[in-house]
């Protein structure tokens, strides 16, 4: 298989001819605000294909680090399903993972918040924010368009 | 709706039919608006004939997309109860007719006068923030008169909650079955149902929540009143939500009203309403911003899932999780910093007593 043109190339290019050659073409109100909307996506979409999955994995082993020691009947759980789960390079499967990941990191930080563990609720704290950024990343400048 | 083409006929049957005594109602043109993402809206000029004498009006047509379009599901039955109950008190855009069921425009739907007012986000684009804060006065005074509404002039549609800490519990758990309910784990939004449970605020009377309180819904009248547009969340429940969703979609939108000046705006907002400074500041506010808006983040994140099982087709369903991932950087940064006000509270008081 053919990897260059990477798909994140493309897809900047796709979004970039849309904005520039379709855009400025469209007459009805209602097209530009899909068309601009669609272009923030593909953005975001071309971020994601080249990190996502590397993404995934790293925030998952990051969490399970962290809540993996923790002594909460949900969390417990939590960790025993994300480890009973197949590592995957394929999306649905790593997707999946990741899933389980999260629910172990939302059930370990219910417990650091209903035991007031303030060390905990920052360590978790700091996962989430990573989290955060990885989003962040994927919706770049995001431009309210059509509003007002 | 769904078909401009054939409003024009539609409409002018439907006002014939809710204006027995008007002789001829004509509608000359019918444009498809921008504006929202929820709802689909037209600007509809008519021409009525009563009794040999020629006026025109003109009106906006607001109502329901496709059932596979719809970005959120509301009540324009409601929606028109509520503008109906607030005309009085608050500059709106008149509702005069419902279509509840969309018989006779297609969808269901409400047709309102069409406000001759400049949008507020175009108006405050073309001004510094220096001159935009004169539009504190009237944005405390805007909000506070629909906060201070009697509930029971309120129609029955809206659901009563039982009291303060039985809504604000419900309304902080509403992040926890938000996230529960959505097609992948959202750990962020249980972390801030844990922060939110943890701080909570001084406790306020309950009123009218306009849902969707954000410049994108304002317009300025001549008289430099403000006119509130689009109903369709509003519900009974802690009126600081609104400042606060005020705040959260001016961050993302600026300028942030609220904040250019902070004196005038919590000045006006709490002699209108009686609230202490203990009751609304601005860290009580920015708690708000971020537990005010669950509810647009319910609908959003609802959207989403649809279109993540292919229920949806609405670009604008996918498109929308950008900004709740937005959010929720927000939200985290939001918490962090109210910590460390809430804290520095915490510590004074204990010095002080």
């Amino acid at each position: 298989m053919l990897t260059q043109p990477t798909t994140e190339l493309l897809l900047r290019g796709i979004a970039r001819d849309l904005s520039e050659q379709i855009a400025p073409d469209l007459q009805s109100e209602s097209a530009k605000v899909a068309l601009g909307m669609i272009v923030q996506l593909l953005n975001g979409c071309a971020t994601r294909t080249a990190h996502e999955i590397a993404w995934m994995h790293e925030e998952a082993d990051a969490i399970m680090a962290a809540v993996s020691p923790i002594d909460d009947p949900a969390t417990v759980t939590a960790v025993q399903a994300f480890r009973a789960a197949p590592d995957d390079l394929h999306h649905d499967g790593a997707a999946r993972r990741y899933h389980l990941a999260s629910e172990a990191l939302a059930a370990a930080v219910e417990h650091a918040y209903a035991t007031s563990d303030d060390a905990l609720i920052a360590t978790l704290r700091d996962l989430l924010q990573s989290r955060s950024a990885h989003e962040m990343e994927v919706v770049g400048t995001l431009e309210l368009v059509g509003r007002g | 709706m769904h078909n401009p083409s054939e409003m024009p006929a539609r409409l002018a049957s439907f006002l014939a039919l809710n204006e027995p005594d008007v002789d001829h109602i004509e509608v000359t043109s019918y444009e498809p608006m921008t504006g929202g993402y929820s709802r689909i809206l037209a600007k509809a000029e008519t021409v009525w004939t009563r009794a040999g004498t020629r006026t025109t009006r003109t009106f906006v047509v607001r109502g329901d997309p496709p059932a596979d379009k719809a970005l959120i599901i509301t009540d324009r039955g409601q929606e028109f109860a509520v503008l109906r109950a607030v005309e009085g008190a608050v500059s709106v855009s008149r509702a005069h007719y419902l279509d509840a069921t969309g018989e006779h425009l297609g969808t269901p739907a409400l047709v309102l006068d069409h406000v001759d007012a400049a949008s507020l986000l175009p108006h405050m684009a073309g001004r510094d923030d220096a001159a935009n804060a004169d539009l504190a006065r009237p944005l405390a005074e805007a909000a506070a008169a629909f906060h201070t509404i009697p509930l029971d002039a309120l129609p029955p549609e809206l659901a009563r909650p039982a009291n303060w800490d039985a809504y604000i519990a419900d309304r902080i758990d509403e992040w926890r079955r938000t996230a529960h309910a959505h097609v992948e784990s959202m750990p962020i939004l249980r972390y801030v149902a844990a922060w939110l449970d943890a701080h909570r605020p001084p406790p306020v009377e309950l009123a009218l929540v306009h849902g969707d309180f954000q410049s994108a819904n304002l317009m300025r009248a001549d008289d430099g009143r403000l006119v509130v547009l689009d109903w369709e969340l509003a519900q009974i429940g802690d009126p600081r939500e609104d400042i606060g969703y005020f705040k959260a979609v001016a961050t993302a939108a600026p300028p942030d009203v609220t904040a250019l000046d902070e004196a005038a705006f919590y000045g006006r907002y709490r002699e209108l309403t009686g609230m202490t400074e203990e009751q609304i500041n601005p860290a009580i506010a920015a708690y708000f911003l971020i537990l005010g808006v669950i509810g647009t983040v319910r609908r959003l994140v609802e959207g989403g899932a649809a279109y993540a099982k292919g229920e949806n087709t609405s670009i604008g369903s996918a498109f929308s999780l950008s900004s709740v991932m937005f959010g929720q950087s927000m939200w985290m940064a939001g918490c962090a910093q109210l910590e460390m006000v809430f804290d520095a509270a915490k510590s004074a008081a204990g010095g002080a007593s």
